[in-house]
């Protein structure tokens, strides 16, 4: 599908070697718009929010943020190990402000699977709906997060259905 | 019908060949922006060529101001006042200008063309910075994830830094990135030798910089980088310092504990290193030298996470609790903390719960 | 065809004929540069210059070297690429006097050279057999004509820009409504003047 000029220009953002080494795109074929947009459908299809699961994977980081890189044990049963490095990286979204280079990894002890996100992750998630493509490292499914942080389902946003005058 | 052909031809290529000189002589005095003055902080003055970013154009000047993103637009480093002669802020400038900024008439210098005559202002302390040429002479590793690069300087041949300070490594085009790119390393040699500098780098996943310089940088390589930057840097008081620094947050220290023996400082002085297991642990050799020969430093390593084959008697737990523990006064004592942005945050709340007042705790700010 | 004076030959190109609402040619960057006032006045006066300009040189280059040589059939052809070349210098000069405003006209600058309008522009005048001065001010009329538009479209979508617009209408959809109850408007000045 065609997209505008201006994700053109975010999706050159997100190639190797412009902000990180692997950039964001790993092997994905698709125009970020596509991205975008199937991604959109299975958080919607799942019963979550964008906004949803970055708040979700704040809070669980910043419950462990006080280990300093030591796993913290967070109720009921997660184990949160929060490590960061000196440094700040932008938003390939091109908006001004940089993040902090921060690595939360989470292990669900109830089902023994783990993962792990960044805060640009985070950021990219909660502000543009992003979770990488296909193929790369730092790629996060939705129905992975869904899982391992076990987010809630939130009720669906009320569609704007017909103006008054006009039912 | 030859000649009706021809004459059609040859139109065509008559009216073509006209409007590109038209557009060639545009192009000449439209589009060439000729020779341009910019004045400095009112008193310096220099006459550049125009038609590129303002960012470039003061590095061919050698002013170097600061930039990450080399001239992209995505770091917001290069924040300039521009007075006079930068027309409107742009759109890529306008979303890292807040609303008190651009009523001082900061702008981005990397996105500013040069055009008419400027009227700009730079921090005084820039005008030290310069860009060097150096060689690689030694790449070793410390740890199994930080490699100490030393470069020694070749043009210009000498830096004069204070202890703290860092510097700009520019990373080069390699592989998929092509582009270059600068990234921040605190200098961790003796500020008294003035012709080489060393660096810390740790190496950090999918990182652009620290993957070239732990898999491709080779001794002999040559590298650029400039500086020196940052207002880390020992205080001239008569306080207790308190070192707290892990992993990579070493090396400013390192190059503070350098410059202490080199001016025979006496300070009290305590470094605390905080370090998961024993594998992390790196120059001791070089601290114990520090301890014997500063007349009251003492270098208190202690491990958050030992690892199973770890033999270790000396101080345990997160460094946050260990500096609770064993820093018997905060009075009349200033505190330099570097490492990652966590520990740094931990060690500030721990330091001014037990009373340190705040403007005694220094800390690296790269950004 | 008889003799009409520039006046009103101006003044028809701006309402009663107007290239956009009554012609419907130059629409793609009228639905794409719309979007806020400041954006719309840069384009508009880009236009305007571009296509007062290019009528007169073409006007000269058909008349002066296409008839003289009986090479009629090249003129598509001959002004596209003139109006390919005054594009690019009408850029320099925009780039020169205002980089915020070439930042800001982006890819809308280089547009247009393809606008139907100029062309149009040009192949009308040749069609109505006008003269050289009538040229220069159908060219500028036209020019005024498209911009007034483009002004009218922004200020109307600046101030809708907060309205409930029902879901598959948002963009284009409502922008093309916009246009249309914009051009039965413009209906309203028919037969003001006879352009024949």
């Amino acid at each position: 599908m065609k997209q505008t000029p201006e994700m053109d220009a975010i999706q050159r953002q997100m190639r190797p070697g412009v902000i990180t080494r692997d950039g964001f795109l790993g092997s994905d074929a698709r125009k970020l718009a596509d991205i975008l947009e199937f991604d959109n459908a299975e958080v919607n299809r799942l019963g979550l929010t964008h906004e949803g699961i970055a708040a979700r994977m704040r809070e669980l980081r910043d419950a462990g943020r006080k280990g300093i890189g030591l796993a913290t044990r967070v109720d009921p049963h997660f184990e949160v190990r929060v490590d960061s490095v000196r440094g700040k990286l932008p938003c390939p979204f091109g908006h001004a402000g940089l993040v902090q280079k921060m690595n939360t990894t989470v292990r669900n002890l109830a089902g023994g699977r783990e993962i792990t996100y960044t805060d640009l992750n985070i950021h990219m998630i909660g502000g543009h709906g992003f979770y990488e493509g296909r193929g790369s490292a730092f790629r996060l499914e939705p129905s992975e997060l869904k899982e391992i942080l076990e987010i809630p389902e939130s009720p669906p946003p009320p569609s704007p259905g017909m103006p008054p005058g006009l039912r | 019908m030859l000649t009706a052909f021809l004459i059609s031809v040859g139109v065509m290529c008559a009216i073509t060949t006209v409007l590109a000189v038209l557009m060639i002589l545009a192009d000449a005095t439209i589009a060439n922006y000729g020779d341009v003055r910019i004045t400095i902080n009112d008193s310096k003055q220099i006459t550049v060529e125009g038609g590129r970013h303002l960012l470039a154009t003061l590095k061919d000047e050698q002013i170097f101001i600061p930039s990450a993103c080399g001239g992209r637009g995505s770091c917001g480093l290069c924040k300039l006042k521009i007075l006079e002669g930068a027309g409107d802020p742009l759109p890529t400038e306008l979303p890292w200008l807040a609303p008190d900024e651009q009523r001082r008439k900061v702008r981005l210098s990397c996105q500013v063309k040069v055009k008419n005559p400027l009227r700009i202002e730079i921090p005084e302390e820039l005008f030290n910075v310069k860009q060097y040429e150096a060689e690689v002479t030694a790449i070793r590793d410390l740890t199994y994830d930080i490699k100490e690069v030393r470069l020694k300087l070749l043009s210009p041949a000498a830096i004069s830094f204070r202890a703290g300070q860092f510097v700009q490594f520019e990373v080069p085009p390699y592989e998929l990135s092509n582009e270059p790119v600068y990234r921040a390393y605190s200098i961790s040699s003796d500020p008294g030798k003035e012709d080489e500098i060393e660096m810390e780098i740790r190496y950090v996943p999918n990182g652009i910089c620290t993957t070239y310089v732990h898999r491709h940088l080779k001794t002999g390589d040559k590298a650029v980088v400039n500086g020196p930057y940052g207002d880390f840097y020992l205080r001239d008081t008569n306080r207790g310092i308190v070192f707290v620094a892990g992993g990579s947050g070493m090396a400013p220290i390192k190059s503070i504990l350098h410059q202490m023996l080199n001016e025979g400082n006496r300070r009290t002085a305590r470094y605390f290193f905080g370090a998961r297991a024993v594998k992390d642990l790196f120059l001791l050799d070089e601290m114990k030298d520090f301890q014997s020969k500063l007349p009251d430093f003492q270098f208190i390593p202690a491990l958050s996470e030992p690892g199973p084959g770890d033999d270790w008697s000396g101080e345990q737990g997160l460094i946050t609790d260990v500096v609770d523990r064993c820093l018997e006064t905060v009075d009349n004592t200033e505190a330099y903390l570097c490492g990652s942005p966590l520990m740094i945050d931990a060690c500030i709340e721990v330091l001014k719960n037990k009373g340190m007042p705040g403007e005694l705790i220094y800390y690296d700010k790269f950004a | 065809m008889t003799e009409i004076g520039w006046f009103a030959i101006f003044f028809s190109a701006v309402f009663t004929n107007n290239i956009l609402l009554t012609n419907y040619l130059g629409m793609c960057s009228f639905l794409g540069a719309s979007k806020n006032v400041k954006t719309a006045l840069g384009l508009g006066s880009a236009v305007i210059f571009v296509m007062t300009f290019t009528s007169v040189l073409n006007w000269l280059v058909y008349h002066h070297v296409l008839v003289r040589l009986d090479l009629v059939y090249l003129r598509f052809i001959v002004f596209i690429i003139v109006i390919a070349a005054f594009v690019q210098i009408v850029e320099m000069i925009i780039e020169r006097v205002s980089e915020a405003l070439y930042a800001a006209l982006g890819i809308f600058l280089p547009l247009i050279t393809v606008n139907c309008a100029i062309l149009g522009v040009s192949l009308f005048m040749i069609i109505r057999e006008y003269t050289l001065a009538a040229s220069f001010a159908y060219g500028l009329g036209s020019g005024v004509g498209w911009a007034v538009a483009i002004l009218a479209m922004a200020g109307i979508r600046e101030k809708t820009a907060r309205s409930r617009i029902p879901r598959g209408l948002e963009g284009a959809g409502i922008t093309l409504i916009i246009a249309g109850i914009m051009a039965l408007a413009f209906m309203g000045f028919n037969g003001m003047i006879n352009l024949n």
